[in-house]
Formats: structure tokens, C-alpha cells, sequence
């Protein structure tokens, strides 16, 4: 039981960033507008996994970052049910995600390096 | 079943956000509802099936979880007017209009309407401060009289500042500058003539007074012209008046020139929002300047 809360803990200090990346990178992925239904379809695990973010947990990551400036949206209504928001990447969060990137590049391969031992660095 | 089912699960994470910021719990239901409804339509043909909507929500996260995600992204949400920096993308028409949106766009107008509230308020404590100050020098006395009147510029400044912040979005400082505690009185007056954020808050006081004469007048004149442009329909084909009246001579613009008067009137208030923002910024960066000693 305090294994199981060690470990939820730890898995959301660490997805706390990923997340953020891992959105920014989605979108820039995508041609077009997306809402949050969408984005969480993409984000879905292949298999049946459990997935390792909660789908409603995106959404105020999404919504700081269109605060931060890095995406933008709109509300527009839909055929049936509620409006949606559609995220669009500003090129404020292309930029940043360059630089995300490079920055999660060094922090795995510095936790690689360091957990896997030196013989295995690439 | 569902649309009781999803009414159920929002209720339940309205109660779990309690406290917390409510724009965080409007965005928060928002989203749930978005999500829960869109997924409900496109994954079932059966939208009654208990089921499915059992498994959408547990997919979604239970409300605790959820209302944990919110609340740990609004710790770094930024609470003031700091962070607007939507609207940079869009095609001119967007970013034109979109200023309406725009709650710097609206606080730096608040913020040229109240300055000459201010303006004269500061204007009166300095120019007071400044002539008491001066015949009092020859006595003792006027040696605390200085370094308090000092501290009051100091405190004003201050609270300036915050209103900038808040209205403007610069970032200011949020406390009063160290001060040594163990100095003489004579000692502190030397300090306080020898710092240059001394005087030229005191000039900053005095010039809010040019500065809010000018902006509220500014202001209030544009937005007079533009409702009075937007107006001229009901004015001219409601009550009948003329649009301008000079002596005996009335003019009356016509018809088919009256739609052209509201959009003028449309254009001219948003281009008003435009330069409320325009300036708010440079009025920013001149209050930083004036107000906030380099660290």
C-alpha cells in the first residue's frame, strides 16, 4: 500500500513536465485544430493498457499552456452537445518546443547514463 | 441515464475544486462536460448503456483526481494580467477584434480613467510634502518631517506600483526596499537625498497629474466619440434630431450613410482599446523606470 503511494507519487512528479511536452508535441504534429477529445484519442495507449495519464488531467495542461502562450484556441460550437475548444501551437510553441525537447534529451540521457551504468552509454 | 450520470459527475468535481479559484472551476466543468458528451457520441450508439459512461468517466479520472490536476496547474497559473499573450497569432481581423478579449486591453483603460484620480491625489501629497518641507528645514523638526515625507513617497510608490501590476501587467515589486534599522535621524536624510529612486518618485507623483489630465481626457473624449458615432441612427431616426447643430443650421446625415456611422464608431472604440493598451505598456515601462530601483 505505501509502495503503491511511493509510486503514484513519483509518477506524477515526474509526468508533471512530460506532459506539457508531450502535448506541445501532438500539436505540432497536427495540421489542423484540434479539441480535447481528439488530443486524448492520440494520446491513448495502443494496447489496453492502463493509461499513464488520466484523460482529464490533459486538459488543465492544455489550458496553461494556452495561458503561457504556446497554444492558442477557440471556442466553436458543435453539430450536437457542448461547444468544443480547439487548440491550435502558436509559433511561440514551436520555438519552445525545440528547446523542450533538447532539454528532455538531456535529462534522459543524464538519468540513462546514470541507472544504466557507463558501459551501456551509447 | 447518461446526461444524469455526466450532470452527477460534474456536481461531484464542482465539489472537489470548492475553494478554489473559480475561473479554474468553470474551466474545469467545461472541459469535463466537453469531454464526457463528445466521447459519449462518438464511442456509443446506445448513449443510455450504464456502462459505457461508467467506463468514459473511469478513462477521464474520478473527480478527486481530476480536481488534484487543476488545482497543481494553478499554483503556476499566474494570477494577474501578467500572462495575456493570446491573440499574437490570427489574421488581422482576429487580432484587430480580438482586443476585446484582451483583459490588459480593458485594465490599461481602467487604468487611464482612474489616473487622473491619482494624479490629483498624488500631485496634492507631494506638492504639500514639498512646501511644508521646505520652511520647516530652518527648525528641527523638519529633519523627521523630510525622511517621514520621504517614506510616504516611498509607500506611495509602492502602491502605485501594485495598481500598475494589476492594471497593466508589469511586473513590480511586491515590498519596500531594506532599510537599515540602528541610524540617526541625520543619518537617514543623507541616505534618503543621496537615492535617486527618492526624487524621482517625487517627480513621478507630480507628473501623474500631467499624465492623468492627459490620458483620462484622451479617453473618455474617444469613447464619447465613438458611442456618439454608434448613436447617430437612434438619434436621427428615433427622436429626430440633428447630428450636428450649429446656430440654426441643422445637419442631418443621410440615410444610406448611417450603417457607415456605427462601423465608424465600432472602429474608433476598438482603435481606442488598441492605444489604451499601447500606452498602458509604455506607461509601464515608464512607472518601472521611475519607480523601481535597479537590484
Amino acid at each position: 500500500m505505501v509502495e503503491q503511494i511511493l509510486n503514484k507519487k513519483f509518477q506524477k512528479e515526474l509526468l508533471s513536465g512530460i506532459t506539457s511536452l508531450v502535448l506541445l508535441g501532438i500539436m505540432s504534429q497536427s495540421e489542423e485544430p484540434l479539441y480535447g477529445y481528439q488530443i486524448t484519442k492520440l494520446l491513448e495507449p495502443v494496447n489496453d493498457d492502463e493509461p499513464i495519464v488520466k484523460q482529464g488531467a490533459l486538459y488543465p495542461v492544455l489550458r496553461s499552456l494556452e495561458k503561457s502562450g504556446l497554444l492558442s484556441s477557440s471556442v466553436e460550437p458543435s453539430v450536437s452537445g457542448p461547444p468544443r475548444r480547439y487548440y491550435v501551437i502558436t509559433d511561440a510553441g514551436r520555438q519552445t518546443l525545440i528547446e523542450w525537447k533538447s532539454i528532455w534529451q538531456e535529462i534522459k540521457s543524464f538519468a540513462e547514463t546514470i541507472l544504466e551504468g557507463e558501459g551501456n552509454e551509447q | 441515464m447518461s446526461n444524469k450520470a455526466i450532470k452527477e459527475y460534474l456536481s461531484q468535481l464542482r465539489k472537489e475544486l470548492s475553494g478554489s479559484d473559480k475561473a479554474i472551476i468553470r474551466d474545469a466543468l467545461a472541459d469535463a462536460e466537453e469531454h464526457l458528451r463528445t466521447a459519449l457520441e462518438s464511442e456509443s450508439q446506445d448513449p443510455a448503456n450504464a456502462e459505457v459512461i461508467q467506463n468514459i468517466i473511469e478513462t477521464y479520472g474520478t473527480p478527486e483526481e481530476i480536481a488534484d490536476a487543476y488545482k497543481a496547474v494553478e499554483i503556476y497559473a499566474r494570477p494577474t494580467l501578467a500572462t495575456s499573450m493570446a491573440h499574437q497569432n490570427g489574421n488581422v481581423m482576429t487580432r484587430f477584434f480580438g482586443v476585446y478579449a484582451d483583459p490588459r486591453a480593458w485594465g490599461a483603460l481602467l487604468y487611464m480613467l482612474i489616473s487622473l484620480l491619482t494624479g490629483v491625489i498624488y500631485f496634492t501629497w507631494a506638492v504639500t510634502g514639498i512646501s511644508l518641507a521646505i520652511p520647516f528645514a530652518l527648525f528641527i523638526f523638519g529633519l523627521p518631517f523630510v525622511v517621514l515625507f520621504d517614506l510616504s513617497i516611498k509607500g506611495i510608490g509602492l502602491l502605485e506600483g501594485r495598481i500598475v501590476e494589476a492594471l497593466l501587467g508589469v511586473r513590480m515589486p511586491r515590498r519596500s526596499v531594506f532599510w537599515k534599522k540602528d541610524l540617526s535621524w541625520m543619518q537617514r536624510l543623507k541616505l534618503q537625498l543621496l537615492d535617486k529612486y527618492s526624487w524621482l518618485g517625487l517627480l513621478y507623483m507630480l507628473l501623474q497629474l500631467v499624465f492623468g489630465v492627459l490620458y483620462f481626457t484622451v479617453f473618455v473624449t474617444l469613447i464619447a466619440f465613438s458611442l456618439a458615432f454608434m448613436a447617430i441612427p437612434i438619434v436621427q431616426l428615433v427622436f429626430g434630431y440633428p447630428t450636428i447643430q450649429i446656430a440654426s443650421g441643422q445637419y442631418f446625415i443621410p440615410d444610406t450613410l448611417l450603417p457607415i456611422a456605427v462601423l465608424l464608431g465600432f472602429m474608433l472604440l476598438t482603435s481606442s482599446l488598441h492605444l489604451a493598451r499601447q500606452l498602458g505598456k509604455l506607461h509601464g515601462r515608464y512607472a518601472k523606470f521611475m519607480l523601481v530601483g535597479e537590484q
